[in-house]
């Protein structure tokens, strides 16, 4: 069932934020950028909290601080004095002009007033990137991929072939990309990785500390993009419209190969043949040797794994590939949401669901209080932090991954990637079914065998302690 | 090592001329020979600069509306601002009907671009219809979101229609995010909702019991307000209602019957304090529950206030006996602090009032300053009358109100308050500046770079501060402590707090994580002396 707008007008407890704070962190993710928000300040504010929470980094955006003069007289003198400000104190190579509900709503018109800035300061046009990105235009995910398509548009150049491959990725940790990088080096591959904030979110401490962090895309490979042999885009559920890839495949020819992040071995497989492809290079004994250990687990952990009950909710990207995951290890999903509107995930996923004998409800623009109507017979949710309602208020334990990580360290370390990524992912995934499974696992057995089995608690009651146990004694 | 006007002079000089100049006028060196220092604050943030700042919203949902627990707050507009303020703050609450907090919720019209062309009005409805028909809340507010303003919804019709159909209190905060120049904007059209339709509303009419107090401007972060609220229940104190950590609706409405508010932090809630002044007669008064002695000055000048000796004794003896209880700890702690130096950097009040706790541990504070305060939080009230309203100042309404006819009640008389005025912070704040040390930096709207160049100049031993700060600060090897939110930990006021406050900066001194930053091979050879070659 394919459930998209639900029966409530309340937004109880979101699964999603706004497009801005999305169209950030491809930013932090170029060579020396910085990134100016146009718009009340509360907004950068709210945002750098949030991401400096989740990467446990120092996240610095600046803002046009608009106020009501600006409503009425409109930003433009804001936001160019924001812009040479910016300019003066970090000397940024690139700057992200982002807009917000304040700024769209009054109509600004960022293109314009930041060609005019880079005129009248005689200053390249690959200065400033501007991306419109209103807080009511979608939810993160989507102004994450706004801002990596905008990038790409405005910054790429029709360039002569050479050598190297485009990588494009989603939202994934930086621990995540240095595990692809690893493997495109394995691959014996060239390659422009957009946006790498492997680096600049999960920065080593050391000294001396730099305002602008190391690292990051250098604009000229992103210039250059048009040239490259292929790209390698991991987009399978995004709009075209939306789709960097896609640009570069229409506007230069570029061949695209668009695929799903490489979580499981399906996916990672997917992944390594495509890179195979293009190189020409066999995949190398050591990643096989990954794959064989992968795969290893898996056999030694399927009769756990086949007790779960999944919910997999967060941005539509990572709940595609985390769902491959989960069905090819038997942790079959009884809800698949996200708060993005409109996400192809139900189509791309129900064929893959004629093994599952229950039904799985895809939910849309989903908040938790929707997710969890229809998690009642789930036993582990896997996404973003916020699902820590579903574990209070029904005892479904979280295996927190994506963005945000809001109550857990590390959410910038979290690997899930690769075969080894995976790996790990499932392993964790399978370990808190089993202390789900434990913690409650001597009270089942006394309750059935000793006191019989009509004594048998009711599964579906919070903390009872007892979710991995309805079915599977 | 001290900083002059020459040092802070230079250190600007990396902004355009245009920027130096403005934030010159933020920012002084401490120097209690002059007669006063003025110092500009709550004005316009430069565009680009990397602020701590928020917005009006922030102030408003997030700071002051946000910890009432019996009242669904509704954002409306976009799904960000709902999300961003979602248990944020770590206000803490307990329900006496567990059904009755939805402190944990978080509730958004979640406003599509088509409800910014036709307007979100009917949506906003439907929702409070449905959570009143899903949660039965004591009451609900209802605070606006940049777009709202903007497209003229009309929030206050919609709460008033709403009123009538479910018979509760449906509250409008047009609390936009480009109103002001920061969150202070906020507090202060929270305070004017608060005051105009919930307090005095209650049935009392009088104190149902002796010594009834009002605590103004504590959040309850990570508990905070349930240590004081320990202290003042045990020497015999009624507390009425706060505002607004662990606070409620309940409690709110009849907030008028008190016969003495404190004010905790002054900057977000002086506005309803002044207010229930005019109104009912009642006063208020300065209090910091922050540190021992800040505790103790607050404890007798509260019984100075009452003037009843039973009350004083039992001020005293409660006194006595928790320093006799937590001094022997503190004791431990201040060998492991004394010496050091700390920036304080925080909101509206911290920044003064944490100063006192870290001179307890032996830390001196050099750096000190507010996000939004204005100059009455760092010069005292005496600066108001000079303060000369701004267009960002005059866009907040201002509430006017006169001393009620049925429930107005001078608690002290004219004369007695005058007298008490000359020991006691009756009614009155000195600000920061009365407090710091000379020679220490005072700092309005502290930004990114600015925090960078201070502590390379300054090489604090810690740096208080927010989240937003603490990364920056850590990453240049120096511990940062986080004083809105506690990094999870709390609550540090009252007597308690203190010991918790002092074990958690202790842990940030001696973890023993910093000694590793630098590896041996760039120190020295592993193996000393020369190795013999054949």
């Amino acid at each position: 069932m394919d459930t998209n707008v639900h029966f409530r007008s309340a937004t109880e407890n979101p699964c999603k934020m706004c497009m801005p704070m999305g169209a950030i962190l491809p930013f932090k993710g170029l060579e020396n950028s910085m990134v100016l928000i146009h718009g009340s300040q509360g907004c950068s504010t709210y945002m750098r909290r949030h991401m400096a929470e989740h990467f446990n980094e120092p996240i610095d955006v600046a803002s046009s601080s608009l106020n009501e003069n600006g409503t009425i007289y409109g930003g433009e003198k804001n936001l160019k004095q924001g812009l040479d400000n910016l300019m003066q104190v970090y000397a940024p190579e690139v700057i992200g002009v982002l807009t917000t509900c304040l700024a769209e709503t009054i109509g600004e018109d960022i293109d314009r007033i930041t060609s005019q800035y880079l005129q009248e300061r005689g200053l390249l046009k690959s200065l400033i990137v501007p991306v419109s990105t209103p807080g009511y235009g979608g939810s993160h995910a989507e102004g994450y991929w706004q801002a990596v398509k905008t990038i790409v548009s405005h910054l790429a150049t029709a360039t002569p072939k050479h050598s190297k491959l485009n990588v494009i990725i989603p939202d994934i940790s930086p621990a995540d990309i240095r595990e692809i990088k690893r493997i495109l080096a394995m691959m014996q591959l060239d390659y422009t990785l957009l946006p790498d904030y492997s680096t600049t979110l999960d920065r080593p401490l050391v000294k001396p500390y730099r305002k602008v962090p190391d690292g990051g895309t250098k604009i000229e490979d992103i210039m250059a993009m048009p040239g490259a042999r292929a790209t390698v885009q991991f987009g399978l559920t995004l709009e075209q419209n939306l789709s960097p890839g896609h640009y570069l495949a229409k506007e230069f020819g570029v061949p695209l190969y668009n695929l799903p992040i490489p979580i499981g071995v399906q996916n990672t497989d997917l992944f390594l043949q495509a890179l195979q492809e293009i190189s020409g290079v066999a995949v190398p004994a050591a990643l096989q040797d990954e794959r064989g250990r992968l795969l290893d687990a898996m056999v030694d952990s399927h009769k756990y794994n086949f007790q779960g009950r999944s919910v997999i909710f967060g941005e539509a990207e990572l709940v595609y590939a985390v769902c491959q995951l989960c069905l090819e290890n038997g942790v079959y999903p009884v809800t698949v949401a996200t708060g993005s509107k409109n996400s192809p995930l139900a189509q791309l996923l129900q064929p893959k669901l004629t093994d599952v004998d229950h039904p799985v409800e895809f939910i849309h623009n989903a908040d938790f209080v929707a997710i969890l109507a229809h998690s009642m017979d789930a036993n582990i949710a896997i996404g973003p932090s916020d699902g820590r309602y579903l574990t209070e208020k029904q005892g479904i334990p979280l295996v927190r991954l994506g963005f945000p990580i809001h109550d857990r360290v590390g959410g910038q370390r979290i690997l899930s990637v690769g075969y080894a990524g995976s790996m790990m992912l499932l392993d964790q995934i399978t370990n808190t079914l089993l202390a789900e499974k434990q913690r409650g696992y001597r009270q089942t057995m006394y309750d059935t065998f000793y006191r019989g089995a009509d004594r048998l608690p009711d599964a579906t009651l919070p903390n009872s302690g007892l979710r991995g146990e309805r079915h599977e004694l | 090592m001290a900083l002059d006007e020459k040092d802070l002079d230079a250190m600007l000089n990396a902004y355009p001329a245009k920027v130096k100049k403005n934030r010159k006028k933020h920012i002084l060196v401490h120097d209690s020979s002059q007669a006063r220092q003025e110092i500009e604050a709550n004005t316009r943030t430069i565009p680009g600069i990397i602020t701590n700042r928020g917005c009006a919203y922030a102030g408003c949902k997030g700071v002051v509306l946000g910890p009432l627990k019996d009242m669904v707050h509704i954002v409306h507009g976009p799904i960000g601002c709902a999300y961003y303020a979602w248990g944020t703050r770590r206000n803490k609450a307990k329900a006496e009907d567990s059904k009755q907090n939805y402190l944990n919720y978080c509730f958004s019209t979640d406003m599509q671009e088509s409800d910014i062309v036709f307007g979100g009005e009917k949506k906003l409805a439907k929702m409070i219809d449905d959570v009143v028909a899903t949660f039965h809340p004591n009451a609900i507010t209802i605070s606006a979101t940049c777009p709202v303003g903007l497209i003229g919804d009309d929030i206050g019709a919609v709460a008033k229609a709403a009123e009538q159909r479910h018979g509760i209190q449906v509250l409008g905060f047009n609390c936009e995010g480009y109103k002001g120049v920061s969150q202070s904007a906020g507090h202060h059209i929270a305070n004017n909702g608060l005051m105009d339709k919930v307090i005095g509303s209650g049935e009392l009419t009088e104190a149902p019991e002796k010594f009834a107090i009002n605590l103004l401007g504590e959040y309850n972060i990570g508990g905070d307000g349930w240590e004081i609220e320990r202290i003042l229940q045990e020497i015999g104190y009624h507390v009425i209602a706060v505002m607004t950590g662990d606070g409620s609706y309940a409690a709110l409405k009849n907030a008028h019957v008190a016969e003495l508010n404190l004010v905790q932090c002054h900057r977000s809630i002086n506005y309803i304090a002044e207010m229930l002044e005019t109104k009912y007669g009642t006063p208020w008064l300065k209090v910091n529950f922050i540190g021992i002695q800040g505790t103790i000055d607050s404890l007798r000048n509260m019984a100075i206030y009452f003037d009843d000796p039973a009350l004083t004794q039992k001020t005293e003896a409660v006194i006595a006996r928790e320093v006799a209880r937590i001094e022997p700890i503190m004791e431990q702690y201040k060998r492991l602090c004394e010496g050091k130096t700390a920036f304080c950097f925080v909101g509206g009040s911290r920044g003064h009032h944490y100063q006192g706790l870290f001179a307890e541990l032996g830390v001196k504070t050099v750096l000190a300053g507010y996000e939004f305060a204005h100059r009455d939080d760092y010069e005292g009230r005496d600066v108001i009358p000079e303060i000369k309203p701004d267009a960002d100042s005059k866009n907040i309404p201002n509430l006017t109100v006169t001393p009620d006819e049925k429930l107005f009640k001078l608690k002290i008389s004219p004369e007695r308050a005058a007298k008490l005025k000359q020991t006691i912070p009756l009614s009155n704040y000195q600000g920061l500046m009365a407090e710091m040390t000379d020679g220490s930096i005072v700092v309005d709207d502290l930004n990114h770079f600015e925090t960078e160049a201070l502590i390379k100049a300054l090489k604090p031993d810690i740096f208080a501060s927010g989240i937003k700060d603490k990364y920056v600060v850590q990453k240049m090897g120096i511990p940062a402590k986080q004083l809105h939110s506690y990094d999870y930990s709390g609550p540090y006021a009252g007597f308690n707090g203190a010991v918790n406050f002092a074990a958690d900066v202790s842990m940030a001194f001696t973890t023993p994580t910093w000694n590793y930053t630098t590896p041996p091979w760039k120190n020295q050879p592993l193996l000393a002396g020369t190795i013999e070659s054949n």
